[in-house]
């Protein structure tokens, strides 16, 4: 079966504080993300974020995928990390990282993706996260 | 047998989809999935921002149209924030290589149109580009 795309985004914006991805883009309600009809597993997680440098700290960043849809239970992935020296000054961007699995989930059902600011709160991470199915 | 088509764009401001649909000095590349392939097998995509405004947002591709086989398929692709610039001192470039997606495997039908989109989310950062090749086979 050809491979299926799934996306959702948003912002984590405290410390230690588990933030549902719930949007996309000009798609303010996309729903729930369901796992399509047809496939096995869950055989890719794309995953893009960066910080506003909106304070002179550093942070490491989480996705967490949980829910019915994942009938091992939850993941949890590495997301990056980033930091400024100060708050007055800063620029770039982070390419997004395709990581490779093989989960087995449950057609029809939901997953859930989270993502998380861990260390320092530097003002808001915004995520970006694909699901890769097949 | 592979076959590329490639897009550029600007993007002007976040949560809305942008097509894209030039191909620099080429202002009306052809949009149809040529006759013989059944997929795309690889994705080459890079967009960033000038950094112009304070925030952070992500950037997604977003394919479409009658020749994508099972609907829309949205791919994130970078991440992007901005600060405001120290006072006397330049800010610092976003610089975004490429990534080459392989083995994506995303069904098409041949001599049907794809749509090649760019959407921006979470807080606007000026104006972004972005340029993507897709290479059918």
């Amino acid at each position: 079966m050809a491979k299926l795309y799934r996306s959702r985004e948003g912002d984590a914006t405290a410390v230690d504080t588990k933030t549902q991805l719930s949007t996309l883009g000009s798609e303010m309600a996309p729903g729930p993300l369901l796992v399509p009809t047809g496939v096995k597993a869950l055989v890719g997680v794309i995953i893009a974020q960066c910080f506003n440098m909106a304070a002179a700290a550093g942070y490491s960043a989480l996705i967490r995928l949980e829910g019915p849809g994942l009938p091992g239970g939850p993941e949890v992935f590495a997301a990056g990390t980033g930091g400024t020296p100060v708050a007055t000054g800063g620029n770039g961007v982070n390419k997004a990282v395709l990581i490779p699995v093989n989960i087995p989930v449950t057609p029809s059902n939901e997953i859930l993706i989270f993502g998380e600011m861990a260390g320092t709160d530097v003002g808001s991470i915004t995520f970006g996260v694909t699901l890769v199915f097949a | 047998m592979s076959k590329t088509f490639t897009v550029e764009g600007d993007i002007g401001s976040a949560d809305t989809r942008t097509l894209l649909t030039t191909q620099g000095s080429v202002t009306a590349p052809s949009s149809v999935v040529p006759s013989g392939v059944t997929k795309i097998d690889q994705i080459i995509v890079a967009a960033s921002t000038e950094g112009l405004a304070n925030g952070a947002q992500v950037y997604f591709l977003r394919l479409g149209g009658n020749a994508v086989k099972n609907g829309e398929q949205v791919i994130v692709i970078s991440a992007v924030g901005r600060i405001a610039a120290q006072a006397g001192s330049d800010a610092a470039p976003q610089l975004m290589a490429p990534i080459v997606f392989e083995n994506i495997d995303i069904a098409v039908a041949a001599s049907d149109t794809i749509t090649v989109a760019i959407e921006g989310a979470g807080t606007d950062t000026g104006t972004g580009h972005a340029v993507v090749t897709l290479i059918y086979a």
